[in-house]
């Protein structure tokens, strides 16, 4: 769900390039009021690599659809919390310049297509210091519903960009139908994505539960 | 074809299913060279019954010819050979696409040179694609800048 260059008008490049400049402040912020931020980093620039290489690992898909890379950007939010929307772009930015993978106009609007949801999943994860009681099925539950969830955020932001800037020279219609059908590949990746989420969160649970303390 | 009446049928029906005008038909011909393009998502799939636009040099903004690709994910057009310059050519399917831009030189149209054709439309696409050693390569050296910066944070 990259956007490419010169697929969205200057105006969109520009207000994403703003909005993830807000977020990206913000974040620093948030960042700032950790006890030590330095001893996330080494935790962040990992994940940035698992982030960066995810989108070139093609999974095949049932017949109508062909395959789906994964986005992850729901695990980062996880594990990460606010880190994730300084990972993001960076990951972002080295698929653009090595795998043409999106685009440098489109950085900030990519930014925020993946990023974005990232914090929302965060903040699902984090609700699992409210629940006391059966911490081993909600912490695995919670896993899956920020996994799935940030992907189907980002497929619905990616759409609706897409279909907002359908330029009049292009068959609406053919492209709209086209982006409706993409949907729901990206509910059978949501599904995938939950999944590796509960097992990366489980996992580290096991070993290493330190890490989930965001 | 032993009853007669199917024959009659048969004589009739060829005659009514190809009216046959009074007017004389002609196909004139010219050799020209035509861009074929081939458009794949990253992992080699085809981005069949894709959206294509061509831009011609002289208006990159007003959309020169559209089309779709073929279940191949190939387009085919033949530029005007009295423009020379970048031809902008869009290949967009939900979303995804890319837009690949082929120099033309109008004295390479002009003396319908196919090669000189042939190596403008190869040059423009071999920039955006590696071989796979050169994308492994790429990602390793890019997963290693990550941990190493992940192993310079890391020690104490």
């Amino acid at each position: 769900m990259h956007i490419p260059d010169g697929f969205v008008p200057p105006s969109i490049c520009l207000a994403g390039y703003a909005i993830s400049g807000g977020v990206t402040w913000y974040s620093l912020r948030e960042i700032q009021r950790d006890r030590d931020p330095q001893s996330s980093i080494p935790k962040s620039a990992l994940f940035t690599a698992v982030f960066f290489i995810a989108s070139l690992i093609h999974i095949p898909a049932p017949p109508p659809l062909t395959s789906f890379h994964l986005v992850l950007n729901g695990m980062m939010g996880t594990l990460l919390g606010y880190y994730a929307f300084l990972a993001i772009p960076i990951g972002l930015f080295f698929q653009a310049v090595m795998f043409q993978h999106g685009g440098m106009s489109t950085l900030g609007i990519n930014a925020v297509i993946m990023g974005l949801p990232a914090i929302v999943a965060y903040y699902v994860f984090r609700l699992r210091s409210h629940l006391p009681r059966k911490q081993q099925f909600w912490t695995k539950a919670l896993a899956f519903i920020s996994g799935a969830s940030a992907v189907l955020l980002s497929a619905t932001l990616f759409a609706a960009i897409a279909i907002g800037t359908i330029s009049p020279e292009l068959n609406a219609a053919t492209e709209r139908t086209a982006i409706y059908l993409s949907l729901g590949s990206y509910l059978i990746q949501a599904l995938v994505e939950g999944t590796f989420t509960v097992m990366i969160v489980s996992f580290l649970e096991k070993v290493k539960p330190e890490l989930l303390q965001v | 074809m032993k009853d007669p009446r199917i024959l009659l049928f048969l004589l009739f029906s060829s005659g009514f299913a190809q009216p046959v005008y009074a007017h004389g038909a002609r196909i004139d011909y010219q050799q020209t060279s035509a861009i074929v393009i081939r458009a794949t998502y990253d992992d080699g799939t085809p981005m069949a019954k894709a959206q294509a636009v061509v831009y011609a040099p002289d208006d990159p903004s007003t959309p020169w010819l559209k089309g779709m690709t073929d279940e191949s994910g190939k387009f085919t057009f033949v530029p005007d050979a009295e423009l020379s310059g970048n031809w902008d050519v869009k290949v967009r399917q939900a979303g995804h696409g890319d837009l690949v831009s082929i120099p033309l030189e109008q004295d390479a149209i002009a003396e319908s040179s196919t090669t000189a054709t042939m190596n403008s439309s190869m040059s423009a696409t071999d920039i955006v694609s590696y071989s796979p050693g050169q994308k492994l390569l790429m990602a390793i050296s890019g997963v290693w800048g990550f941990i190493g910066t992940a192993l310079f944070f890391y020690r104490k």
